[in-house]
């Protein structure tokens, strides 16, 4: 049974957040791959979004979001109140650029799409994706 | 398991450490047609949660694909 005191303050931040991350660490320091892989797709996507860090509270926030969403895994990226995916969610809809249009922004012309486009140089206005060693 | 909770899927399941515990699994299944990916997910994540429970599974990364 999650708690009922921080359900509600999670429901109110995925209300009051258009983009919001719930991932292990900061989009700065990510605490583990699967997460960062998100973060390295909302940076490639230049978007502002929201970013909770679940570890200090992991097991109270996994009884919470499968309340919410029926997903306990992290990270869980969502979009206009709506649970989108994790990682793997995520990367395939980025491919496809599913995911650009679901948060309205453009597909960066100089990243891979599943269907190879002919190489072309883009404005290289995008920072580079996040190296953590 | 997967096959048992969505009769007619083609489930092609890889073991990514050989240790049998961390999974990456490419379903296909006619009951994907019209679902969006989070709800194919937890279909997927559904069929192989007792496994989960039980500590045999610690990963299992998950590909969906509506087969038609």
């Amino acid at each position: 049974m999650a708690d009922a005191e921080l359900k509600s303050k999670v429901e109110e931040l995925i209300g009051a957040n258009p983009v919001l991350l719930f991932m292990k660490g900061t989009p700065e320091e990510p605490r583990c791959g699967f997460s960062m892989r998100v973060v390295q797709v909302l940076d490639t996507l230049d978007v502002e979004y929201g970013a909770i860090d679940v570890l200090p509270a992991l097991q109270p926030l996994r009884e919470v979001t499968a309340e919410i969403s029926d997903w306990q895994t992290f990270p869980q990226l969502y979009v206009n109140g709506e649970l989108i995916g994790g990682a793997d969610i995520v990367e395939e809809m980025f491919d496809s650029g599913e995911l650009a249009e679901a948060l309205g922004v453009e597909q960066p012309a100089d990243t891979p799409q599943a269907a190879p486009a002919p190489a072309q140089s883009g404005p290289p206005g995008q920072s580079p994706p996040m190296q953590i060693e | 398991m997967i096959e048992a909770a969505l009769p007619g899927a083609e489930v092609e399941v890889i073991d990514e450490t050989g240790a049998g515990d961390h999974l990456r699994a490419t379903v296909r299944a006619a009951q994907f047609e019209g679902l969006s990916r989070i709800d194919q997910h937890r279909l997927v994540k559904a069929a192989v949660k007792e496994r989960f429970d039980d500590g045999q599974i610690h990963a299992l990364s998950v590909k969906t694909e509506p087969s038609g």
